[in-house]
């Protein structure tokens, strides 16, 4: 009895969720153009030193252990901040490039397809990057490197950057807060 | 009106099972038959076997045995085609984007792995009956039910998380085996236990009702043409792209 309501009440959750995933993606369709606009820049730098592990060792070097653990949390949390964004950032990025790929011109459709899978890569690396850092945040005296999110990141700026400039000569796009 | 062998039982049982033959003719006819293998046989099975079963549950000369091993074993095949579909439109969605092809095969795997390990936790509390033979039939209904369910519920999270683009007729397959997966898992698990006791055909008409409308979703996603969308220029905010591209590359070469 107890078994059957529980899967009963999975099989509506799961319902619900597809069903949801299912008209979200139908109401994105529609809401293409001006989806450049939603990108929120983002200061490499700023987040090149905070996730420098020089400064960790520095500051555990400096710090009394309870006191490091405090500002290692935080530190994690405000890596967490730009790491989510990023993720945003790419998520926008890979509907730009598959509204992109219907383009006629092979420059645009090769730039296209250079910043859905840069913009892919990222927001593997963000979702990776993101269990990493609440890991961290739970077991503060451990390594970390969130390395590879600031490479990519810089990779998928120069592709987001060729389409942009492809699309509209005009116009640029911005993915760092400093460029 | 809603008794077994009544008109509307009658109809929810054999139409689903003609749209499906349409569908497979159709299907053949603008060769979508060849992008969608597992599918199409999905569809003639279930056209075919669908329609045995009913004849098989209709006629009085075939004994209740030889009708629930026939739908013993329809059940198994079933399931096992079902699985090659959802291979099929995980593949489909992945082939556009090869970078995430290794993650998407590492997590799809440790998925199902947890999810067969739960089917059959479910499967072994299974409420024994005085005939064996119908609460196999049930617990296979249920097992197999929880782990598809399960799959399709990845792909959706799987695609909204990485905002991949679902081709239209994946999508629909997709979609409609989703809903039908979840209503069949609601049934299985209503019906191993028995909780409707004598008025256990009630779910017949809900599950057959859902799958209706799941053979309708997919009449309308893989015959229905796709409206193209007029696509409009990118809208980029205003600044210099000359500086731009001049910080980006002080950028990288540090």
């Amino acid at each position: 009895m107890t078994l059957a309501i529980i899967l009963v009440i999975a099989a509506a959750v799961a319902l619900a969720i597809i069903l949801r995933l299912a008209i979200t993606r139908s109401l994105q369709a529609r809401k293409n153009p001006g989806l450049f606009a939603t990108i929120r820049p983002i200061d490499i730098e700023a987040f090149r030193n905070l996730i420098n592990p020089a400064e960790d060792d520095y500051l555990r070097r400096r710090l009394p252990p309870p006191q490091f653990r405090v500002v290692r949390r935080e530190r994690l949390r405000a890596m967490a901040a730009y790491v989510q964004v990023a993720a945003r950032n790419a998520a926008v990025l890979v509907s730009v490039g598959e509204g992109a790929l219907a383009s006629g011109d092979p420059r645009v459709l090769r730039a296209a397809q250079q910043v859905v899978n840069d913009a892919l890569l990222l927001r593997r690396n963000t979702t990776l990057a993101l269990a990493r850092i609440y890991l961290a945040i739970a077991w503060p005296s451990s390594g970390f490197a969130a390395v590879r999110v600031v490479a990519r990141y810089e990779q998928l700026s120069g592709a987001a950057m060729l389409l942009g400039r492809l699309q509209n000569p005009t116009v640029p796009v911005r993915l760092s807060a400093r460029l | 009106m809603l008794r077994p062998h009544s008109l509307l039982w009658h109809y929810l049982w054999v139409a689903p099972c003609v749209l499906l033959a349409v569908l497979a003719l159709l299907m053949w006819r603008r060769g979508l038959h060849k992008q969608f293998p597992a599918f199409f046989s999905y569809a003639i099975f279930e056209a075919a076997g669908g329609l045995t079963v009913y004849l098989m549950d209709v006629s009085r000369s075939v004994p209740a045995r030889t009708y629930w091993w026939s739908y013993f074993l329809f059940l198994l095949v079933e399931g096992f085609i079902k699985f090659l579909v959802v291979g099929e439109v995980f593949g489909h969605l992945l082939r556009s984007y090869p970078p995430l092809g290794k993650l998407a095969k590492v997590l799809i795997s440790g998925v199902g792995i947890i999810l067969v390990f739960t089917a059959t936790m479910i499967a072994a509390y299974a409420n024994p009956t005085s005939f064996w033979l119908i609460s196999t039939t049930y617990t296979l209904g249920r097992s197999i039910s929880v782990v598809q369910c399960g799959l399709i519920l990845f792909l959706f999270v799987f695609a909204s998380h990485f905002h991949l683009s679902w081709r239209r007729s994946a999508f629909g397959i997709t979609l409609g085996f989703g809903v039908a997966a979840s209503v069949h898992l609601a049934y299985w698990a209503l019906a191993a236990d028995w909780l409707f006791g004598q008025k256990s055909y009630l779910l017949d008409f809900l599950i057959m009702a859902a799958y209706h409308v799941c053979v309708l979703i997919w009449f309308y996603y893989l015959l229905v043409p796709q409206k193209v969308a007029a696509t409009s220029a990118v809208s980029l905010p205003e600044n210099s792209l000359a500086s731009w591209n001049r910080e980006l590359e002080r950028l990288i070469q540090q």
